[in-house]
């Protein structure tokens, strides 16, 4: 706590930063377990069951890849194919309707809210933050664990990468993009928001440095940025194929687009070579990006007064939930593409089955953090035990046990192979988890406040229509960004998977 | 706001609107009114503000700056004068202070004077004269209205004159000129809380009418009969400063006063008492009876436990004692009261005799049931009903309303449109005593001139004055009318303007002693089940009070209720009947019923329910709706306080109950209030450590030291800081919602047998503070004098800063509360209004700072200590709140934080606050628990 009114040293904080170390450190290995054991793809994988028909074209009039042997690397065509189809079907184009639809009702909530005031909202004093911020830190939450997940699979080269990279890199940008909203509407003067630049105003006043939400906006920028270079480097060569398919095709608009896009890529090996480098340069600077952008989010609550909240293992607890909502997310989308856009070839029943075992391995790290929370609390002085007791027994317990139950309990049932091959079973539970940590969320920031040092003096937060809107127009344009991706990009990574398959190392 | 708007003026109804028959309002039209109501013709900004109200000034007080242009006047409740300075700006009065001078306020406010400014500038103010409840297109005189009524009553007869109990010198001599040139007319009083038993009392013991005042300052032992001598009443302000003065004595001496209080329902008295004992009404009673038998003042008959120590305690007091009856108390308790001061050897001392002050004492009760059964016989022609308002506060046996329409010619004055306004043949719309002349007598008699502070904003309106001498003959002007009453010379005339009070005027003591043979009557007869009793509403009083915005919103000081009222329910009858807080229940009294929602309160009498009256009143100025329930539906005629045989019937419903309280228990936290012994010292707090070096002082630091010994939680300081500081009415939704915007709350920590602890808490202005820290953008901030401030522009409204804060003393402004429709304008020019979506909080009126900085720059001199007075501390009726220059060690306020009890709350914080509190002081035998069995803590005994 900047200016030292944290009070006496607490009781047991030796212990609990011990403790807090121990399990940060559990928490990695199993990541890593989960994450390091190299796996090459195996060249019997099973056909998928309904693999389109390859196209009529020749592999050497891919001019990006005329360096390269296709002979005994994989076909990508068809995952190519997919986004110069005309006709994406009906369901498509109903998914994409109702997206939309909840996109015009954020913006529907945005402007009222601008124009009317955060009085729309159930906040009041001491509640003062509500949807707005429990939904922020729940999708800044499954875009950190994205691309945490994406960045380990690049830097380790584990084989899962190729499936599973390309749009759980896409789901962090899109849920990042959610998310920035929130930070902005939250204000009482959204329009002043770039106050917290640190930009040379003519009154001469710069931001407060020494403010956790100057940490945060520039922690929440710098993810933005990074985390757009890192998807956007791995999706060079790709945009260069897209472009050699569209004009194949004859598509020569469509051709000039992905070409802008692909930044003039040739595939030469020089290309190839600078290309490798700085992906995994990016990929390094992401990794400590991910920690530190959620860190920042739990220390503006855990460098505050409010007993419940003032916890050093707070950024712990927020950063490492947030993994199986992540994964949760992703593995959902990953069923869901596979199964849609008929991509089981690529997304294989083996990419499934690790991906439901990382996240319930991770739910189950995430069973001793709540373990972790309970034992510190019980080790903490009175006014945080009594904080923590009244936010798991309180008025809010049911959103304190709903998470636990959804998000460590629910997920262990894909240690089941029958579950977690089922289709249905995968997006549910994925869903599940990352319902769960929007509970935790919604239990530490509305819960943390039920006791604090003097008696409470408002009434209980509830969420009110506008909040609900909001977060369904959240959701909305978190969904149409995701069928955008789908539209236009191709959802897994081609080059990735025709090296990776290939046996041959890039040179 | 004064130019009459013809196009602006509603249509003529048809039918006069009858207050059942309008539709209740919405509650969203209850906000939009809030807001109306706050509706403030005073100048925004720098704008010096319309011309056309010219200068009202007639004199200012002594030793005020030219600049300040405060005016002294004073102001009336239940007919009792309070001495006030009117700050005004741009020609409007925007702030009422205490007058320094004055017997009856000592230069301290309470809610209802502090209000009175609101009321001035309320748009919804009766403007136009009606007849039968509407505005006629052409509009008449009001002299009209007089000549109907003179025209219906030949020679008097056949009319009558009422009004609220009338203490007014120039006004008693108007009602006597009236009465003399309408030979045949009568005058009655009528005031629904009425000292009608007190009067009785007298009468029973002293066979003559006489005032009595109680000097607390002088008591040793007070004993308390269900008198709120610090809650309410005219002469509350009194009471509190001196209880005040002798606690300080007693703490200094180490023999602290003893407060005992017999009560029924809990009081801001009760919650100070040092021994509370919740009895049922005849239970009071019984009690009285013992002790004084105990005391040798009537034979002895049944004893009471508790009878033994009370009477030792009283008996070793001696003249010290005093033992007061409230008003809710039979006659009977009140005479024996007066006898056992006499007794005691109390009289002279604590308790003082005086002629009657007000002109004509009478049991108002008695006087309108006589006006009552006139009409009922037809005798009444014509009625002059004169800021008084039967149709809703008569008890409801007389069915007023109804014998209303039978008078030929009713005609009313009134502040507002009310009840009686809409079934009176005439309406005069009547000028707020802001704006006219007049005079008034405190407590002690002492009179004081009541000057205009500002011209008058209602054309059509007149003064009770001007109607009285308009009816008498009488040219009607006001200033003329209180001249001619008091005959004084020019320079006399300006010298009682400007000190506010006219000196030796004070009515001559009445030496009394009880009649000899004295009886008390025979006891009352135990009642058994639920008793009602009736009880003024903290803030809406009888109801008058109604209309104002900032006091249907100021949450009452024991239930902490806003926005409507509750009838109070005892724990165990609750559990009893399987009640909560805000369940409904359906009351039936005597054949009449009412729905009311009920609050279970610590402390109340098993057995009885508190029905507050003043709630639901159907048409209340710029408040419409039914704010609350009107327990005036129940009120017998004959019993107007304690009524047995009530019923009680759940209807299952809820809701209703608007309260700013959530959690009163402290759930093991360590108490905020603290409590020593006499003597005792609070350690220090250990060296604060901190990474940041210490910020440095090298002029002023403002600092604040609240005493909580002193506190008596009657809200004062919260409403003078609303009126200050221009805090926004955000109407009952809003608060319901948590999102009430007084700078200053006052938090209570009820104790179970209904004692309770008060701590006013306004912005701590931490030395390190941590909402600083946190704010991205730098909008609050440590000036150079210590005072944590808000900078409005620059907040963005990330509320932060309030997470951050554990006091939560900052406020937000969800909604553009200050600009919201209807509320046009700003009331003090000083301070900002603040806009949508940022926070506010307490500035330690940094304003007055600024302008005592001023003030002593042009005089080349440093800020002497007192000068700069907060407006909670000028309001602070028990002197608790003590502001200025911590740097310097010999102001006031760092004498005060050099006390033993000095504390900060949170302290283990490390925030270092500005504010800090004295703690309470309780001898050792009061300590919580420790009561002993004779359950006295006489000060002079430990």
């Amino acid at each position: 706590m900047s200016g030292g009114p944290a009070g006496a040293p607490r009781r047991g904080q030796g212990w609990r930063a011990v403790l807090d170390l121990g399990l940060a450190a559990a928490g990695t290995a199993l990541l890593a377990w989960a994450a390091a054991a190299p796996r090459r793809r195996r060249v019997d994988a099973p056909r998928p069951r309904r693999m389109p028909a390859p196209r009529a074209v020749t592999p050497a009039a891919e001019s990006g890849w005329a360096a390269e042997p296709a002979s005994d690397a994989i076909d990508t065509r068809p995952v190519a194919v997919i986004p110069l189809r005309r006709d994406f079907g009906w369901r498509f184009t109903l998914g994409l309707a109702a997206a939309t639809a909840g996109t015009l009702l954020l913006a529907y909530a945005a402007v009222a809210l601008l124009l009317t005031g955060t009085g729309l909202w159930g906040t009041n004093i001491p509640f003062v933050w509500g949807f707005d911020l429990i939904n922020y830190v729940w999708l800044i939450g499954i875009a950190n664990a994205a691309s945490l997940v994406a960045v380990v699979l690049v830097l380790r080269r584990h084989g899962l990468r190729t499936a599973i990279n390309r749009f759980a890199e896409a789901a962090a940008l899109a849920a990042v993009a959610a998310a920035a909203l929130y930070p902005v509407l939250h204000l009482g003067r959204p329009w002043l928001f770039y106050w917290v630049l640190a930009y040379p105003a003519s009154f001469q006043v710069w931001p407060q440095f020494r403010s956790t939400l100057i940490w945060d906006f520039w922690g929440i920028m710098s993810h933005l940025v990074v985390t757009g270079l890192f998807w956007y480097t791995g999706l060079i060569p790709d945009l260069a194929t897209m472009r050699d398919r569209a004009a194949l095709h004859g598509r020569h608009l469509t051709a000039q687009a992905y070409g802008l896009a692909a930044l003039g890529w040739r595939g030469s090996v020089r290309h190839w070579a600078r290309h490798q480098a700085a992906y995994r340069l990016v990929a390094a600077l992401v990794l400590p990006m991910l920690v530190s952008a959620q860190t920042i989010v739990a220390l503006e609550f855990a460098t505050t007064l409010v007993p419940d909240w003032h916890q050093a293992r707070l950024p712990l607890h927020v950063v490492a939930t947030g993994i199986p909502s992540g994964l949760g997310v992703v593995l959902a989308l990953a069923v869901v593409l596979r199964e849609t856009l008929g991509l089981q070839r690529y997304i294989d029943d083996a990419d499934m089955d690790l991906l439901a075992r990382l996240t319930a391995a991770a739910a189950l790290g995430c069973g001793w953090l709540y373990a972790d929370e309970l034992m510190t609390a019980w080790l903490e002085d009175a006014a945080t035990r009594l904080g923590m007791v009244a936010r798991v027994f309180g008025p809010y317990a049911g959103l304190y046990w709903g998470s636990v139950a959804l998000v460590v309990v629910v997920p262990q049932l894909l240690w089941l192979p029958a579950l977690r091959r089922s289709a249905p079973a995968a997006v549910a539970i994925g869903i599940a988890a990352a319902a769960g940590v929007w509970l935790d969320r919604f239990s530490l920031i509305a819960g943390g406040l039920l006791r604090d040092h003097l008696p409470r003096s408002g009434p209980l937060y509830a969420p009110t229509v506008p909040e609900w809107t909001l977060l369904l127009g959240a959701v909305g344009l978190f969904v149409l960004l995701m069928l955008l991706f789908a539209r236009f990009l191709p959802v897994v990574s081609m080059f990735e998977t025709r090296h990776e398959e290939s046996g041959k190392d890039v040179p | 706001m004064t130019a009459e708007r013809r196009d602006g003026r509603p249509a003529p109804l048809d039918e006069p609107p009858l207050p059942w028959t309008l539709p209740p309002p919405d509650r969203r039209s209850v906000l939009r009114a809030a807001g109306a109501s706050l509706a403030l013709a005073a100048a925004a900004g720098c704008d010096p503000g319309p011309e056309e109200f010219g200068d009202p000034l007639y004199a200012r007080p002594r030793g005020v700056a030219a600049e300040e242009r405060r005016y002294a006047t004073v102001l009336e409740l239940e007919g009792i004068g309070r001495g006030v300075l009117a700050r005004t700006r741009a020609g409007h009065p925007v702030k009422i202070e205490g007058n320094p001078a004055h017997p009856g306020s000592l230069g301290a406010t309470d809610v209802f004077l502090e209000a009175a400014v609101l009321s001035l500038h309320d748009p919804a103010r009766s403007r136009h004269i009606r007849q039968g409840g509407r505005i006629p297109r052409a509009a008449p005189a009001p002299e009209a209205a007089l000549a109907a009524l003179a025209a219906a009553t030949p020679g008097g007869e056949g009319l009558r004159l009422l009004t609220g109990p009338i203490a007014s010198p120039t006004t008693a001599r108007l009602i006597a000129a009236v009465l003399a040139a309408h030979p045949g007319a009568r005058w009655h009083q009528w005031s629904p809380l009425a000292e009608d038993a007190a009067l009785a009392g007298a009468l029973l013991a002293f066979g003559e009418p006489v005032a009595t005042l109680h000097d607390l300052s002088r008591a040793a032992t007070v004993l308390a009969l269900g008198a709120d001598l610090l809650g309410e009443g005219p002469a509350q302000l009194r009471h509190a400063r001196d209880w005040s003065a002798a606690r300080a004595a007693g703490r200094a001496s180490g023999r602290l006063p003893v407060l005992i209080v017999a009560e029924s329902t809990p009081s801001l008295t009760g919650a100070k008492a040092d021994r509370r004992l919740a009895l049922r009404p005849e239970g009071i009673e019984a009690l009285v009876r013992a002790v004084a038998a105990e005391l040798g003042v009537i034979p002895a008959g049944a004893g009471h436990p508790d009878a033994a120590p009370i009477a030792a305690a009283l008996r070793q007091a001696g003249p010290a004692a005093l033992v007061a009856a409230g008003r809710g108390q039979a006659p009977a308790v009140h005479a024996l009261a007066q006898a056992m001061n006499a007794a005691l050897g109390a009289i002279g001392g604590t308790v003082r005799h005086l002629a009657p002050v007000m002109a004509r004492p009478e049991e108002c009760g008695a006087s309108l049931q006589a006006l009552a059964a006139a009409m009922v016989a037809g005798e009444v022609r014509g009625l002059l009903i004169l800021d008084a308002n039967p149709a809703y506060d008569a008890p409801a046996g007389l069915d007023f309303a109804a014998l209303l329409a039978r008078v030929p010619v009713s005609v009313h004055a009134g502040l507002h449109v009310d009840e009686t306004a809409l079934l009176s043949a005439w309406h005069l719309p009547l000028k707020h005593p802001l704006e006219s002349w007049g005079d008034a007598r405190a407590p002690d008699g002492t009179a004081a001139i009541r000057q205009p502070a500002c011209l008058p904003l209602v054309p059509a309106a007149r003064s009770a004055e001007e109607i009285l001498a308009s009816l008498a003959g009488v040219a009607p002007d006001g200033e003329t009318l209180v001249r001619g009453t008091w005959n004084l010379g020019e320079a006399e005339w300006l010298a009682a303007l400007e000190a506010g009070v006219l000196p030796g005027t004070a009515a001559p003591a009445r030496p009394v002693r009880p009649r000899a043979g004295f009886d008390p009557g025979p006891p009352a007869p135990a009642a058994t089940g639920l008793v009602a009793l009736f009880a003024p509403d903290p803030h809406l009083r009888g109801g008058e009070f109604a209309p104002n915005a900032w006091l249907q919103e100021l949450p009452r000081p024991i239930t902490k209720q806003a926005w409507g009222n509750a009838a109070l329910l005892a724990p165990a009858d609750a559990t009893a009947l399987g009640l909560a807080d805000g369940d409904e229940v359906e009351f039936s009294l005597r054949g009449r019923a009412v729905r009311a929602p009920v609050l279970v309160m610590p402390g109340q009498a098993a057995g009885v329910v508190t029905l507050p009256l003043g709630g639901g009143r159907l048409v209340a100025g710029g408040v419409p709706g039914r704010t609350g329930f009107d327990a005036y539906r129940l009120r017998p005629a004959d019993a107007p306080w304690v009524v047995p045989g009530l019923v009680l019937r759940p209807t299952g419903g809820r809701g209703g109950v608007i309260t700013t309280a959530h959690h009163h228990a402290l759930e093991g936290r360590e108490p905020p209030v603290r409590s020593v012994v006499p003597g005792e010292a609070i350690p220090p707090l250990p060296p604060p450590r901190s990474l940041y070096p210490d910020w440095e002082y090298p002029g002023q630091a403002w600092g604040m030291a609240v005493d909580l010994d002193a506190c008596i939680g009657c809200n004062a300081c919260v409403i003078a800081c609303q009126a200050e500081n221009n805090t926004p009415v955000v109407g009952p939704e809003e608060v319901a919602r948590g999102r009430e915007m007084h700078w200053l709350r006052v938090d209570r920590y009820a104790e179970a047998d209904g004692r309770a602890a008060f701590q006013p808490v306004p912005c701590m202005h931490c030395e390190k503070a941590p909402c600083e820290v946190v704010c991205p953008v730098n909008a609050t901030v440590h000036d150079n004098e210590g005072l944590n401030l808000m900078i409005y522009p620059r907040c963005i409204g990330t509320r932060t800063c309030s997470n951050n804060c554990p006091y939560k003393v900052r406020r937000f402004n969800w909604f553009g509360y200050a600009r919201q429709e209807g509320a046009v304008a700003v009331r003090n020019p000083d301070v900002p209004l603040r806009p949508r979506g940022v926070i506010e909080k307490c500035t330690y009126c940094q304003h007055r700072i600024a302008a005592a900085r001023t003030e002593a720059g042009m005089q080349g001199r440093p800020i002497r200590d007192g000068e700069v007075e907060t407006a909670c501390q000028r309001a602070c009726p028990t002197r608790a709140i003590t502001f200025g220059d911590v740097n310097d060690p010999d102001t006031a306020v760092s004498r005060a934080k050099r006390e033993g009890r000095n504390y900060a709350l949170l302290g283990g914080l490390d925030t270092r606050p500005r504010t800090t509190y004295l703690a309470r002081v309780a001898a050792p035998q009061d300590a919580p628990g420790g009561a002993g069995a004779a359950g006295l803590p006489p000060g002079d005994a430990g």
